[in-house]
């Protein structure tokens, strides 16, 4: 599904360069689930950015579905993530003058889908995640759990391949983010690949595949 | 996609309400101001132009010395024989007020005037009733406006109901037509049938200087005319019809119809007043300025809270926005607040119109707020807001990277601090600016009517004397009157009714005939009025006739420096010749007065004692009991003139016709410079507020080491004040170079002093002060324990 080859970057600080990703190469296929660890500041986030072309390494190669996304314009590029890349974020990250059902619709609205199609889509992802009832509620009205669960809808509702995940229990109880994880396996078992960056060693262990980051380098895998 | 975005506007502006009231409120005031002066500027540059003709009409005035409106009453006739090929000439003959008589009532009306049955067809009129052909073609006809028929007839048929005018023509009334539009410089409530007058004034038709007041001739050319061409014939015509000698000396100028509110040469015996396109420019300019400062405070707003938004920017990126759509949004969300500014201030002016008429003296109604080119207006208005205030808000905003602002401590940095300086820097400029202009207009109103005079206007009623047989009587009946201080009689006052004749001076070396205002007085004028002698003495009451032609004269200052004498006393015992044929001598020399309006110099003045010519009564009342007392002179003057209706008018009241224009402009500038601060202290006041937020923790912090309230205060203020300060460095020389230009058009002006800058700058401090106070006091009267509080 994508390849990373041989993917750096830094900042400049002074004189001196500081690497946030060193040389990291990486081959995820259709359907894995991978985890990423690693401590504060290895780089965990950066890599998930740069998989979700939110980010742009210094040097290196992307290959994302066999097209090499880094030679492409900005619009190709974003036309790539929005069909096929849904994202869940450890804040959430929801629109907070929008309800429940108009943050799981917005992602359609920009992929210009009817409005009766739309409908319909929207109601099936409530069904799934049992918040038809939350629906006319606004994000501060929702715990945690809730609010990530509409995070995760709304992530889900344009059919992407490829979940990415930056830390989406990390603001969550235990109890809470199990049933997190519970979705993001299934959803795994019905094909979709996911990519998690997470702290923590239970929820990794969710994953097919693990991937030990330090200091911007890939340290280990298993 | 539009729907989605307008509730997010729509929850946006219900969340943020004190943001959006300040931008609402703001645009409101703005596109309001904008609605009430596009309506003014309309209705002032389309005076007259709502003549289906106009643009081919003419009025023929006169140029001799000086530029008069009226020509006599032989040019109409002697138009239509030299130039047949004209398509209409009329003769109109304007009073100003006329004595009516109704059911046995006398009333006295505004607005009456003469005028020939060529009349309608140049100035065309919606008639209710009557047939404009033939309305005005007999003799003791008149043609009512619908008006001035409701007013004497109530709901009854006026038709064929008669009128008596003068005393003397038994009118019938053979038409009604509607009201006619305020925007013309012929605002008549009543024409009577020139043919009713024809006979009573053949006299003057022969005389081309025999000029009644109010004489009008107007022309209409046929199309594709050339009236340079006529124009150039106008020499030839007064030589064939009125002899060489006059030819020489007299112009006829065309002047076209649309320019005569404009022309500001006819400043004397003008019924409506005439003003200068520039002040409605400038008006227009005030109205772009104010819009300015509204989207100042709209991008202020925005690009300050931008960091706010950030979040969303990022979320909506990632969910697959392009930059396009987000500034789409943006704009959309501008776009909502604007049309709910629109619909604010569509209603503000609507509210206001009625009001703002009476003080600007308009005619508009609400109804106007309909017409289609005011809709076009506020449109355009509308779209260029949305795209001045909104468009480059929207392009920061979208330029948000989502990489940025999702972090969970968004470390975002998009201060864009040197632009909001500098946009409030204007803000304060245009203010600045207005305040200026404001208090310059407002001093030079108070010169015009309060200063350098020369005589004593206090408390002075003037009034006519119908009979001057019964003189002698009235002044008794005054003199007695406990009311009355002192009364004089003569030709007018010194403001009131100016005569006007030629003069050389064969002694002093003056052959060309030039002109003087000529005023019959008594011997109690110049010091009723308080004229200042500088020599000799005043007129002596003297048994003169009319054929009289040696005369003891006054003469003011101006006559002698035409003489070219500098000393007073030197002028006494000089000769000049008035008229051509009186011999005077100078008596006495009075300080200069004002006797028409500061617009124009001071012109040479005589003064002299001719108790035929006192047509006018002036009375110096008690200022106790004035009501009491003008109502004893009005029932003893009745009863001596039982056929006259007593009408009076204060002095003071007479000069500040003459600057009624001025008094507009300054109402207009208050008005609007105070909407212009109070929208830039809406502005400020939302800056101040987000400042003040967002520097919390910092105050926090100062206060625990030790920084008191005042402090804090200086903190938030000390920035404004350089703020302020370069606005000023700014504003005062523009302030300057326009006002100093605006007095040129005057005669006698004002010097803008130091002072107007000083209250200008001082009150652009305490406004300030006062809005941005109470949310740097709220600062710093914050328990820092709050502020401090870690997250």
């Amino acid at each position: 599904m994508l390849q990373l080859k041989n993917i750096y970057k830094w900042f400049n600080t002074g004189s001196n360069r500081t690497f946030i990703l060193k040389d990291i190469n990486l081959d995820i296929k259709q359907g894995e689930f991978v985890s990423i660890m690693g401590p504060s500041g290895s780089g965990k986030s950066t890599l998930l950015n740069v998989m979700g072309m939110l980010d742009e390494p210094n040097e290196g190669k992307y290959i994302f579905l066999d097209q090499d996304v880094l030679h492409m314009k900005e619009k190709q590029r974003s036309e790539i993530y929005k069909s096929h890349i849904g994202f869940v974020f450890q804040a959430y990250h929801l629109i907070d003058e929008l309800t429940v059902y108009e943050n799981i619709e917005t992602p359609l609205i920009y992929q210009n889908i009817k409005s009766g199609e739309r409908k319909g889509m929207v109601a099936d992802m409530l069904d799934r995640f049992q918040i038809v009832g939350k629906k006319d509620l606004f994000p501060n009205q929702l715990s945690g759990g809730q609010q990530q669960l509409v995070g995760i809808a709304r992530a889900l509702i344009v059919k992407p391949k490829l979940i990415l995940a930056d830390e989406p229990t990390g603001n969550l109880n235990s109890k809470q983010g199990e049933e997190i994880m519970n979705i993001f396996k299934e959803l795994n078992g019905e094909g979709v690949t996911i990519i998690q960056v997470t702290h923590s060693e239970k929820n990794a262990e969710y994953g097919s595949r693990i991937i030990h980051l330090l200091d911007g380098r890939i340290e280990k895998e298993s | 996609m539009i729907k989605n975005y307008f509730k997010t506007a729509w929850r946006y502006i219900k969340k943020h309400k004190a943001y959006s009231l300040i931008n609402i409120l703001g645009l409101a005031l703005g596109i309001a101001s904008c609605l009430i002066i596009f309506l003014v500027v309309q209705y002032e540059l389309g005076y007259d132009q709502f003549y289906k003709k106009s643009d081919r009409t003419y009025r023929v005035t006169l140029n001799q010395l000086d530029f008069n409106p009226s020509v006599s009453m032989g040019v109409v006739p002697a138009l239509r024989t030299d130039f047949p090929e004209l398509e209409d000439v009329s003769q109109v003959w304007y009073r100003k007020s006329a004595l009516l008589e109704i059911h046995n009532e006398k009333y006295e009306e505004k607005g009456m005037m003469y005028a020939d049955k060529y009349f309608p067809e140049i100035f065309d009129q919606h008639w209710l009733e009557g047939n404009p052909k033939t309305a005005l073609t007999d003799p003791n006809s008149i043609v009512l406006t619908e008006s001035i028929a409701h007013k004497y007839f109530g709901n009854k048929e006026a038709m064929g109901q008669f009128i008596k005018l003068e005393n003397k023509y038994n009118l019938k009334i053979t038409g009604v037509i509607k009201n006619v539009l305020g925007n013309t410089h012929l605002p008549f409530n009543m024409i009577v049938s020139f043919a009713t007058v024809e006979n009573d004034v053949k006299g003057m038709m022969s005389n081309f200087y025999a000029i009644a007041d109010g004489s009008f001739a107007y022309i209409v050319t046929p199309k594709n005319y050339h009236i340079s061409q006529m124009q150039s014939l106008m020499h030839g015509f007064i030589e064939k019809n009125w002899g060489k000698d006059i030819a020489k000396d007299a112009k006829l100028p065309l002047q076209p119809l649309t320019d005569i509110h404009f022309d500001q040469r006819y400043l004397n015996n003008t019924i409506s007043y005439t003003t200068s396109r520039e002040t409605y420019y400038a008006l227009i300019a005030i109205a772009v300025l104010i819009i300015i400062i509204a989207c100042i405070n709209f991008i202020n707003l925005a690009t300050a809270q931008a960091i706010r938004r950030a979040k969303e920017v990022g979320v909506r990126k990632v969910l697959g926005s392009t930059r396009s759509q987000l500034i789409k949004q943006f704009l959309g969300e501008t776009t909502f607040m604007v049309l709910i500014a629109m619909i604010l201030g569509l209603l503000v002016t609507a509210f206001f119109l009625p009001l703002l008429s009476t003080w600007l003296s308009l005619k508009i109604s609400i109804a106007q707020l309909l017409q289609s080119s005011v809709i076009l207006v506020t449109v355009l208005v509308a779209i260029s807001i949305i795209i001045l205030a909104g468009l480059y808000p929207a392009f920061v905003q979208s330029a948000f990277r989502p990489i940025e602002s999702l972090k969970s401590k968004p470390s975002l940095t998009f201060s864009g601090l040197t632009l909001r300086k500098s946009l409030v820097v204007i803000q304060f400029a245009i203010c600045q600016v207005m305040i200026i202009g404001t208090l310059v207009v407002a001093y030079q109103i108070d010169f015009f009517e309060n200063r350098d005079l020369g005589f004593d206007k206090e408390a002075v009623i003037s009034f006519k004397i119908p009979d001057k047989s019964k003189t002698e009587v009235l002044r008794n009946e005054l003199q007695n009157n406990p009311g009355v201080k002192q009364v004089s009689f003569s030709s007018g006052a010194p403001v009131i009714s100016n005569n006007f004749t030629s003069f050389t001076s064969p002694e002093s070396g003056i052959k060309k005939e030039d002109v003087t205002e000529l005023k019959f007085i008594d011997e109690d004028y110049t010091k009723m009025f308080a004229l200042k002698m500088l020599a000799g003495e005043s007129v002596q009451r003297t048994e003169t006739s009319d054929n009289d032609s040696v005369h003891n004269v006054v003469v003011n200052e101006t006559m002698i420096h035409k003489l070219g004498i500098q000393d007073p006393q030197k002028a006494i015992g000089k000769y000049i010749l008035l008229n051509g044929s009186w011999n005077a001598t100078i008596t006495g020399v009075v300080k200069d007065f004002q006797s028409e309006s500061k617009h124009k110099k001071i012109r040479p003045c005589v003064l002299l004692y001719n108790k035929n010519a006192f047509f006018m009564v002036s009375a110096r009342l008690q200022t106790s009991n004035m009501n009491q007392t003008i109502a004893r002179i009005d029932k003893a003057w009745s009863s001596l003139f039982p056929q006259n209706v007593f009408s009076y008018e204060f002095l003071d009241d007479h000069i500040a016709a003459w600057y009624s224009q001025e008094q507009k402009e300054y109402t207009a500038f208050k008005l609007f410079a105070l909407i212009a601060i109070i929208i830039g202290s809406m502005g400020l006041y939302g800056l101040i507020t987000f400042a003040a937020a967002q520097r919390g923790k910092e105050v926090g912090i100062r206060k625990v080491l030790g920084a008191s309230l005042a402090d804090i205060v200086f903190l938030f203020s000390k920035e404004f004040v350089i703020l302020i300060a370069i606005a000023f460095l700014i504003a005062a020389p523009l302030a300057y170079y326009i006002m100093y230009n605006w007095l040129q058009s005057f005669a006698y002006q004002i010097n803008i002093g130091a002072n107007i800058f000083v209250i200008a700058i001082l009150s652009s401090f305490i406004i300030a002060a006062f809005t941005i106070g109470y949310q740097a006091i709220k600062a710093g009267i914050v328990n820092p324990i709050n502020s401090l509080r870690s997250e």
